[in-house]
């Protein structure tokens, strides 16, 4: 089958690969490039395993064509070490017992992650709401709806203190 | 054990953050699928379209011969065959590529090989299959009956087995003040781990031996399934079982994947890998849960219990699946339906039937999920006709805390507990007045209870009469102290999601009191860990817990000799504490890690007559009796039912629970927590429906529906702490606990909220669909 090059910018570094036209995103990233970080549950859209932030906000890699990120920017799992809010968020994933076996992990907290950024008033009802796309088999989510109100405490308190 | 202050937190009863959390934070977890070798190839299989066929042939794709595999082309593999000892038991053979007959929709029939999955699936759509198709068994109630088809030609019967206990019920229709009948039915679910099943092998030419990566909970189980198999020596497989993404059950088992795999990677001479997509898991293995009860009991005007009589039908699917084969859980039936309570008379006739659907499984809870159900629901219809509380009723009936130990009418031993207790703590944290408030009022409020017992880490003695492959014995454990004082824990369970990384340091902390930091537990890896059954029926926290306690102490001692010699003391003069042999009098000390040094690096400093077993031990422990621990809860539900869509919202979720000692207080929430979650999907969700050709109808998770943050409420969790007497820290098994409960509490809430309108939901789950049809069939 034929392959074409596809040029994007991953966890900020600009790379081009080949795939096949059927390839999906999240093939791509743990595949030619070994960022096995974002996980495969469903492969349908559904479970949102495979969350990646692409152009700045959460997608499904599963049902994303790798040859439509063509030109776009993507952060996998990977590409959080620097940002602060990933980093209080994986702080309260741990406080909060939000995983068991991790397989729906890294897909939660990039969900979360743009769910704290964007609404940084939301309540349990609301965050429940937003992370109901993000399927997680172990925790009952409690640990992990417990950890997003606790990001989102903390940044009201801080900002509250500025 | 006494250690210093501050560190006493580390130990049984810390809810330690876990050690495991990090690499999966990050990204950094190892699963199957994240694994790739050099020249490996990836699967896809050919599977059955239909449920029941005369396979009469396969054409492969051309110029693919050496690239599609059929069972004609494995030579030397044999059948998987799970046999159990039980009379009467019929003997399946699963082959691990279909080869006469196709018995379910999903089976194998060729394995296609090729550079990439897509590749490999190109190929699985250009195989030509040709098949007669056959009458389809898709009824469990019906497969029994004379002139049905039979699942498998040589069998007079589509049943595995059928088990009777028959006591003298006929005096209690004359003397009982209420009886009622019920039949009931939960349906057949998928597990759906997060993570599906996959596996990677390769062949190591150097050691002759196949390496075996597998998403499995019984590592060592499958290496030894696997050799008998492919007729090799244990020695020449290494089963490793890297990051799990879940396991429940689904993956307790010998998959004919996992043959296939290591036959063709034994001959390409190339890794070779399979990944479980989700269709394959939706499609070809919905594999649990699909009971059908008739319930007949009978009470006296106090509620308490005359006796019960239960016909009960398992769908087991097609095939004996390795190692727990078809028959556990209709079989186990019989000994659990008496539950929590004291039963006196007790009549019951189980069969797991044979039907063209995948193999049965045993899922999360086993039978005690369907069993709950059945005995709770029918414990409300009781009260309910004889004019008292859900709560009198149990209370009238529960075996109460001065008879533990108690021994119960088929034999089951419960260690201890309270269980009457539990319940009246679940009401006093529940306003029931304001419920039958807003019921007076016309709202379509319910309450509902479970209460339940779970046996788990239950061993030989009750396995060995089962006659099933694998009977667990004694669980072993390694510790040894490495050169720099780290403490390595070798144990041959697997950890996917229970937190054994972190537990079970905590208890080598306990013994030993080396800092859980300083404590690596090593597991999945048949080559590194000592052999162990796995982990199943809510065992790990008993049995490896123990056998870890009891190598770290055997390991203490051989540190406690050489500590004494190093202090220039009798043993008797020096004592273990705080990671270090101390002089009991309050003079010197020396630490584990200098101890550790001494022994490898500086052996000179060693007494002649040291124990020259050095600072390495296996243990092994197995609780007396290793009749299982019975850990229990009550759960109480509060909700609304919408009587315009039949929806059900859940207002208030609250579980009492008694898992003895709690080794990881944090921990053991997560999997009560868990298990609620995956217990509202079997009342309210999940659902497999099969049509009448045999045909699975949900074939995405849009249409199987898998309970989300929105459907589960904030549970809430009261723990009661009653040590088991017979396990080393008095800790229960507790893994399964919560999946038991959620579908009886639910729909007896349900019901109590539409037995003002004649309603009554009798089978699971409770979709609007059905609550509506209760209704409309009451008016
Ligand atoms: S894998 Fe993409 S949503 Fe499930
Ligand atoms: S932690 Fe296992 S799926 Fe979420």
């Amino acid at each position: 089958m034929n392959r074409s090059a596809i040029s994007l910018t991953v966890n900020g570094a600009a790379t081009t690969l080949e795939a096949e036209p059927r390839t999906h995103l999240a093939d791509l990233l743990r595949g030619g490039m070994l960022l096995t970080g974002t996980h495969l549950g469903c492969e349908h859209g559904v479970c949102g395993a495979c969350t990646v932030e692409l152009d700045g906000a959460p997608a499904r890699s599963c049902i994303t064509h790798a040859g439509a990120c063509d030109g776009a920017s993507v952060r996998t799992i990977e590409g959080f070490a620097e940002d602060a809010v990933m980093a209080a968020l994986r702080a309260a994933f741990t406080a909060e017992h939000a995983l068991q076996c991790g397989y729906c992990t890294p897909g939660m907290l990039i969900t979360a992650r743009d769910v704290v950024l964007r609404l940084p008033e939301a309540d349990e009802a609301r965050v429940r709401e937003e992370m109901a796309g993000n399927l997680c088999r172990c925790t009952g989510y409690r640990g992990i709806v417990r950890a997003v109100l606790r990001v989102l405490e903390q940044r009201r308190s801080a900002a509250a203190v500025a | 054990m006494t250690s210093p202050q501050g560190v006493r937190a580390q130990g049984v009863g810390a809810s330690l953050l876990r050690k495991e959390d990090a690499r999966f934070l990050h990204g950094r977890g190892r699963y199957v699928a994240d694994i790739t070798l050099p020249g490996m190839l990836e699967v896809a299989f050919l599977r059955s379209p239909v449920a029941h066929a005369r396979l009469l042939g396969m054409t492969k794709p051309e110029g693919a011969a050496e690239r599609v595999f059929t069972f004609a082309d494995l030579d030397g593999v044999g059948h998987i065959r799970a046999v159990s000892g039980l009379p009467g038991f019929r003997i399946s053979e699963q082959p691990v590529l279909a080869t006469d007959k196709l018995r379910h929709v999903g089976e194998a029939i060729a394995a296609c090989v090729a550079p990439s999955r897509a590749c490999a699936e190109d190929l699985v759509a250009a195989c030509v299959l040709d098949y007669e198709e056959l009458p389809v068994v898709s009824d469990m109630l019906s497969a029994g009956l004379p002139g049905t088809a039979l699942v498998h030609e040589h069998w007079s019967q589509n049943a595995f087995l059928e088990t009777t206990r028959q006591d003298d019920l006929s005096e209690l229709d004359a003397i009982a003040a209420a009886k009622v009948t019920r039949r009931l039915r939960t349906s057949r679910q998928c597990m759906a781990p997060l993570e599906g099943r996959g596996v990677l092998v390769e062949w190591d030419p150097r050691l002759e031996q196949l390496i075996v990566t597998t998403s499995t909970q019984m590592p060592h189980v499958s290496r030894t399934g696997l050799a008998e198999i492919l007729g090799l020596d244990e020695g020449q497989v290494r089963v490793i079982a890297p990051d799990v993404g879940g396991g429940f059950g689904y993956k307790g088992i010998l998959l004919p994947e996992e043959v296939v795999c290591a036959h063709l990677a034994i001959r390409l001479g190339r890794p070779v890998r399979w990944i479980e997509d989700r269709l394959e898991h939706l499609t070809a293995n919905a594999n649990c849960r699909e009971h059908h009860y008739i319930v007949t009991a009978w009470a006296d005007a106090g509620g308490r219990l005359l006796g019960a009589e239960v016909d009960a039908t398992v769908d087991a699917g097609a095939y004996s699946s390795y190692p727990f084969g078809a028959c556990l859980e209709a079989a186990q039936i019989g000994s659990i339906f008496p539950g929590p309570y004291t039963l006196p008379k007790f009549s019951f006739r189980t069969v797991s039937a044979c039907t063209n659907k995948p193999p049965i499984l045993p899922y999360r809870g086993v039978a005690r999920t369907g069993v709950c159900y059945a005995l709770e629901t029918t414990m409300d219809a009781l009260a309910r006709k004889l004019g008292i509380s859900a709560t009198a009723i149990r209370l009238a009936n529960l075996v109460p805390p001065e008879a533990m130990p108690y021994r119960n009418l088929v034999g089951k031993v419960f260690d201890s507990g309270d269980y009457p207790e539990a319940l009246r703590r679940a009401m006093a944290s529940v306003d029931l007045a304001g419920i039958r408030a807003r019921q007076a009022a016309g709202e379509c409020v319910g309450f509902g209870l479970a209460v339940f017992c779970e046996q788990g880490a239950h061993g030989t003695s009750v396995y060995a009469g089962w006659g099933v492959p694998i009977v667990p014995g004694f669980e072993q454990a390694t510790a040894r102290f490495s050169p720099d004082g780290v403490l390595e824990i070798r144990t041959g369970v697997h950890s996917h999601g229970q937190g054994m990384e972190t537990t079970l340091a905590q208890v080598a902390h306990e013994v030993l009191g080396v800092e859980t930091a300083r404590v690596r537990v090593v597991h999945g890896d048949t080559a590194l860990t000592p052999y162990s059954t796995g982990t199943w029926g809510s065992r790990g926290a008993v049995m490896a817990g123990g056998a870890v306690a009891e190598a770290c102490r055997l390991l203490g001692e051989r540190a406690l000799a050489i500590g004494a010699a190093l202090l220039q003391a009798e043993p008797g003069a020096v004592e273990l504490s705080g990671g270090a042999i101390r002089r009991r009098d309050g003079g010197a000390a020396v630490t584990l890690a200098e101890i550790a040094r001494t022994w490898y690096r500086q052996p000179q400093n060693l007494a002649r007559d040291v124990d020259k077993g050095g600072l390495e031990v296996i243990a092994g422990y197995r609780p007396d009796p290793d009749t299982g621990t019975h850990s229990y809860a009550c759960h109480a539900v509060t909700l609304r039912v919408d009587r315009d869509t039949g929806e059900v919202a859940i207002e208030d979720y609250l579980v009492v629970e008694d898992g003895g000692t709690l080794l990881n207080p944090m921990i053991v929430d997560g999997q009560v927590l868990g298990g609620v979650a995956q217990g509202i999907g079997t009342a309210l969700y999940e659902e497999m429906p099969f049509d009448a050709a045999g045909q699975p109808l949900a074939g995405s998770l849009a249409d199987y529906l898998l309970p989300g943050a929105t459907e589960v409420p904030d549970i809430r969790l009261d723990h009661m702490e009653t040590p088991s007497p017979w396990t080393r820290f008095g800790q229960k098994g507790i893994g399964e606990s919560g999946a038991i409960g959620p579908p009886a509490a639910i729909v007896n809430a349900i019901n109590d909220a539409l037995h003002r309108f004649g309603a009554e939901v009798l089978d699971l789950p409770a979709t609007p669909a059905r609550v509506l049809a209760a209704l409309e069939a009451a008016r």
